[in-house]
């Protein structure tokens, strides 16, 4: 299928779907399809449940157009009905939404165990593929937070509203994430150095 | 500054909440220490590089096909100078002769926003069941009028939920009772329709209009499996008002469907 011309503004869209024209509502999704979308293949990393959350974030949203009175921009509402929409089903299926972990542990040393890659540097760039499979092998609770504010630029207090957590747990999960994330990336490195 | 306390204020640090006596010692320490530099460079190459993901993933066709179905079917998609999304209600002498059979559609649609609405403004309690499960028994004349009083919610719900509270009242005749919510109710809440008055209502909905039948009866299982999932986990974690309100979601989900078929069959 292809994009249909965007030939009205994303308000008139938003009117037009309210009045229930298709058209709108396609010139809708199409304007933030990818990021719905993304967001739920970061969180969850399964495609066929990204698939399925999005086209619920989607329909909660039109069902709810009716009720857009514009206080607030329509990608900021979508995005938190998306972030709903995703917490949701990971609470219905009992996964945990943050990790169990409260702060951090004081007598942590620095710099961290790194699988023997030690003179593995990330400093310069990062493979963009190496990056979207190094989030997808994060436990569940870290990766929430890590997505919600590195990915999706929520701010702390906004992650903790939305899955329940201090905003202290929600700077030590985040904290944790990025450490893992060092830790895969330097290992998938050290791990394509060796196979040249 | 040592090692270990550079992790350890490094979280606020990174998300730009400098601190004027760590600063100092911080960018000193990182000065002299290359494993910490090196630790704090990929940090913020990670949180850097993270931000182009956003919207990298395009979702296959299949998605928007399967929304616009799903639109159509709940009559959110309409053709230009089609009727209205909301049902109007049609004055009793212009129904026709078939009509009266489908009487009940409306105070279930009621009855079900009923449920979702107590469900959302009251913490789940053995009392709730009490207190609904009296109107259950009664008859459909007797209960309705009941109905529309007994919401604290209808007041402030959408268009589609007032319309089906007034409609309750109005288009109940005399007839054997109904039982509008289910007789052995869970401990903590009053469910929906149960599935006898599923069934009745897809037997309707085939007598009425067969090539629905399908549509509806997808659309009543999967709205069917939501709330007895997104129950279960209410049942288990009471204190969680977003999944209340996704219970509320779904049990108004279940309502409008009930209404728009009740819309398509008049």
């Amino acid at each position: 299928m292809t994009d249909p011309k965007q030939v009205i503004t994303e308000a008139e869209a938003i009117e037009q779907a309210k009045q229930g024209h298709e058209a709108a509502f396609e010139v809708l999704y199409h304007l933030h399809k990818r990021r719905v979308y993304s967001l739920c293949l970061r969180m969850v990393s399964n495609p066929a449940q990204a698939e399925d959350l999005a086209q619920e974030a989607f329909l909660q949203l039109f069902r709810k157009i009716g009720t857009f009175r514009g206080e607030s921009a329509f990608s900021t509402w979508l995005h938190r009905m998306t972030v709903n929409v995703v917490l949701m089903q990971l609470r219905k299926k009992g996964l945990p939404v943050v990790s169990l972990e409260e702060t951090l542990e004081a007598d942590d040393e620095a710099p961290r165990k790194e699988f023997g890659t030690k003179d593995v540097k990330l400093t310069g760039s990062i493979d963009r593929l190496q990056l979207q499979r190094a989030i997808d092998r994060l436990p569940p609770g870290y990766r929430t937070v890590f997505v919600l504010h590195d990915v999706e630029g929520f701010e702390h207090n906004e992650i903790a509203q939305m899955v329940g957590c201090s905003i202290g747990n929600s700077k030590s999960q985040l904290h944790k994430a990025r450490l893992k994330l060092r830790d895969y990336l330097k290992f998938m490195r050290a791990e394509k150095a060796k196979t040249g | 500054m040592k090692c270990s306390d550079v992790e350890r204020v490094l979280p606020e640090l990174l998300d730009g909440a400098p601190d004027g006596a760590y600063q100092t010692e911080f960018e000193n320490h990182l000065k002299s220490c290359p494993a910490c530099s090196d630790l704090v460079s990929d940090m913020a190459l990670i949180s850097g590089e993270s931000r182009q993901l956003a919207a990298t993933d395009e979702p296959p066709a299949r998605v928007w096909v399967r929304i616009a179905a799903e639109l159509r079917a709940e009559g959110l998609i309409r053709e230009p100078g089609s009727q209205p999304a909301r049902p109007t209600l049609v004055p009793a002498s212009t129904r026709p002769r078939w009509a009266p059979s489908a009487w009940w559609l409306a105070p279930v649609a009621a009855a079900l926003f009923a449920a979702g609405s107590y469900v959302v403004s009251h913490k789940p309690a053995p009392q709730v069941a009490q207190q609904q499960a009296p109107a259950a028994s009664q008859t459909p004349a007797t209960s309705a009028p009941s109905v529309a009083p007994a919401i604290p919610e209808v007041a402030n719900a959408s268009p589609v939920a007032r319309a089906a509270a007034k409609v309750a009242p109005a288009s109940v005749p005399a007839s054997p009772p109904l039982q509008v919510a289910r007789k052995s109710a869970p401990p903590t809440v009053v469910g929906p329709a149960s599935s006898a008055d599923d069934q009745q209502f897809l037997r309707e909905v085939s007598t009425r209009a067969p090539s629905m039948r399908a549509t509806y009866e997808s659309q009543l299982q999967a709205v069917n499996s939501d709330i007895r999932e997104t129950q279960e986990y209410v049942d288990r974690n009471p204190g969680d008002a977003d999944a209340r309100q996704h219970l509320m979601d779904a049990y108004e989900q279940k309502a409008l469907l009930y209404q728009i078929a009740l819309d398509h069959i008049q």
